[in-house]
């Protein structure tokens, strides 16, 4: 088994471990390239091999539905099942999905949603060619020392979550999800804006403004007018320095919310400007994806 | 309840050419797509049968007013843009005007077809060159974000790639998705080219007929691999009559199970299938005697047939509906599939006719019910397309006569 099926099982048992659910009703998950690693060995030895002699394994584990396939087979789950394979929108598109599906049903429901991406050597070697790295490639953590240049940094992971429409032992609410493909800066923040206002915020009620940039000069424009427009109430937090640049790393920054929320407090590594909130209710998690998509998450703890 | 969700436009291409006339022409005439493909670049192409569309690269180029050569539009893009060139050709582009509608795509391997060509190039130390134009085209979204930037469509996007179910699922995503209120109009459906990466795959499997497949067939070897790309308009059916448009078929009920048994092989009983067919007539609130005619998943696979074949005589045990697999005619075209044939069994139920299984010849011993093998005529009210695949992934869909 490669290494993205064993993230991403691994991930999404431990997720239900510690719900202490061994059934979900549903497992519903994003990537936005699945297994690169068994892409990359069944096309390279196909072509290497001359179309001979082939073993099927790296084949079936490059389908972007395997690692579902075996989540269902580890907890029987014979309910919904679904894969979404959308680049920078994969993860949430998972999370609407199973938003919907908690509307849909009156009975207690638990759906397992997931997301995982990996990077390969030949993945940041064909990405390099079109910009999308910093080179040299800086420390993680100087990251936005760097935000002067175009491209960011390769990363990769996976993560789970069970979501159910119960309150009890929630750690917090996903209250909207909205994503945008080839959105000016203006889009994006008269979407924020009315996402807030249709949940009946404003920008400062928001205790944690969790930010996606990823040091990429041409990226800073809608995060720089985010901060400009948030109120000495919000702390700005990063999260990219620390998972880097990859389609699902929302699912990242959506854990990162759930211990924040847990914790109540937010490591210095985090923060670009402390605000005076106090205690963590609301996050408010805007990312994007490399040039030309962009997601919104509004977060409440219970 | 919540309302009715309708079919008010249809695309397609497929091995059997493009658009609805070709398509129905074909399906009465039972003649298949199938032949030794000539624009896939493999060594294997005289030994095996493909269902590959006649249309070049730059003959799919030349329909959409594209330029030609090496464009930076993979085979993948070009059959969905021609499929929804047909859609769009048939409907008041003005529905798309606002953002109210989702554009829900599916798809297997993205652009796999021009990757594995140029890949060699993708890693070498080149800057420069014509690759550069496909460099961002392996993964399954590229086609969706074609689709609207060709058609200036600025739609909710999704992709969704589950194998052999993942334009069923897209039909299902979209059904939900204006029951739910999120959006008022989906265009929902799938796309895959042929290509070597998944012609090896298959045949690594050992799963690769090198003749024409030969569904539910005692002697059967394995499926036939084809090419396409089907997209279909989907609405509240009381939008559609207050447009005047005219109501294709009402998609009246859908099932997304999980077989939970096996990473590639379906469960052999049969009633990971069973499960999906009747979880999808309840949600139709139907019953299984109400169907007139199934449209099989029929790989034609030693796997599928048998337990999907188990499953159809189980679940219809009172009285068993017409049913066939259309995938002789077009080869297993992976996800776009679920979009072709719920077309196909739009179409079944427009004509009244149910379309004959192609190549049976030999009852399988494992079931005792056989498939429609000519062309029938028989009233046709209810119709279940079933779309199963790789991850245990089973979809079925229930088409109804407006």
């Amino acid at each position: 088994m490669s290494k993205l099926l064993k993230m991403g099982i691994s991930c999404g048992m431990n997720a239900l471990q510690k719900a202490g659910i061994e059934q979900p009703q549903a497992i519903i998950t994003g990537t936005g390239r699945g297994s690169m690693v068994d892409t990359e060995q069944f096309l390279v030895s196909m072509i290497a091999n001359g179309e001979e002699a082939l073993t099927p394994t790296s084949f079936i584990q490059s389908t972007y539905n395997s690692i579902n396939g075996w989540l269902a087979l580890q907890t029987k789950c014979t309910g919904y099942n679904q894969t979404y394979v959308n680049r920078g929108a994969s993860f949430e598109l998972a999370l609407f999905d199973a938003q919907m599906l908690l509307n849909e049903t009156n009975e207690n429901m638990h759906v397992l949603v997931g997301c995982f991406d990996e990077i390969t050597p030949d993945y940041v070697k064909v990405k390099d060619k079109i910009g999308y790295w910093k080179q040299p490639a800086p420390a993680n953590t100087d990251l936005y020392q760097h935000s002067n240049t175009p491209g960011t940094i390769a990363g990769e992971g996976a993560a789970f979550f069970t979501i159910t429409n119960k309150k009890e032992n929630g750690i917090c609410s996903l209250e909207a999800v909205k994503m945008l493909q080839g959105a000016d800066t203006a889009e994006v923040i008269t979407n924020i804006n009315n996402l807030l206002a249709e949940n009946n915020l404003n920008i400062s009620d928001i205790d944690v403004l969790l930010c996606g940039m990823n040091g990429d000069s041409r990226q800073m424009e809608a995060y720089d007018q985010l901060s400009d427009l948030a109120s000495d109430h919000t702390t700005i937090a990063n999260f990219k320095h620390l998972c880097g640049e990859y389609d699902t790393s929302s699912g990242f920054a959506t854990w990162l919310a759930t211990e924040l929320f847990k914790a109540q407090e937010i490591p210095g590594i985090l923060v670009a400007r402390k605000g005076r909130h106090k205690g963590i209710k609301t996050i408010l998690l805007v990312n994007h994806y490399i040039l030309n998509s962009h997601s919104i998450m509004l977060l409440k703890s219970l | 309840m919540a309302e009715r969700i309708v079919i008010t436009a249809t695309g397609i291409i497929s091995a059997l050419g493009l658009g609805t006339k070709k398509h129905a022409d074909a399906l009465i005439n039972k003649k298949a797509g199938m032949r030794h493909p000539l624009h896939l670049q493999t060594k294997h192409a005289q030994e095996f049968v493909c269902g590959e569309v006649d249309y070049s690269n730059d003959e799919l180029a030349s329909l959409l007013e594209l330029p030609t050569g090496d464009n930076g539009y993979t085979r993948t893009t070009l059959l969905a843009l021609v499929a929804m060139q047909e859609l769009m050709q048939n409907t008041d582009t003005k529905l798309f005007a606002d953002n109210s509608f989702a554009l829900i795509n599916a798809n297997t391997v993205g652009g796999m077809c021009s990757v594995e060509d140029m890949y060699p190039d993708f890693l070498s130390d080149k800057t420069e060159g014509a690759f550069l134009k496909y460099i961002d085209t392996l993964d399954c979204a590229e086609s969706t974000l074609n689709i609207a930037r060709h058609f200036q469509l600025k739609p909710f996007i999704a992709t969704i790639s589950t194998a052999c179910s993942s334009s069923a699922n897209a039909l299902i995503l979209g059904a939900r998705m204006i029951q739910n209120g999120v959006i008022q109009r989906a265009i929902c459906g799938g796309c895959d080219a042929l290509s070597r990466f998944t012609l090896n795959g298959f045949n690594s499997l050992k799963n690769v007929d090198k003749e024409q497949c030969r569904p539910f067939d005692g002697n059967r070897f394995g499926l036939n691999l084809g090419e396409g790309a089907a997209y279909l308009l989907l609405e509240k059916e009381s939008d559609a009559v207050a447009r005047g448009a005219e109501i294709l078929a009402i998609f009246c009920g859908y099932a997304n199970t999980n077989d939970a048994y096996h990473p590639t092989a379906p469960s052999p009983d049969g009633t990971g299938a069973m499960r999906t067919m009747g979880q999808a007539l309840q949600k139709a609130g139907l019953y299984a005697a109400d169907i007139d005619y199934i449209n099989a998943h029929g790989t034609a696979t030693i796997n599928n047939d048998p337990a999907e074949g188990k499953a159809i005589q189980m679940l219809f045990s009172s009285k068993q509906p017409a049913f066939s697999s259309t995938k002789a005619y077009t080869g297993h075209t992976l996800a776009a599939a679920g979009a072709i044939e719920a077309f196909f069994s739009i179409l079944a139920i427009l004509e009244q006719k149910v379309w004959p299984n192609l190549n049976f010849n030999t009852p399988m011993e494992e079931m005792n019910i056989q498939p429609v093998t000519e062309v029938k005529d028989i009233p046709i009210n209810h119709v279940i397309s079933n779309s199963f695949g790789f991850g245990g992934s089973n979809v079925s869909l229930i088409f109804s006569k407006a």
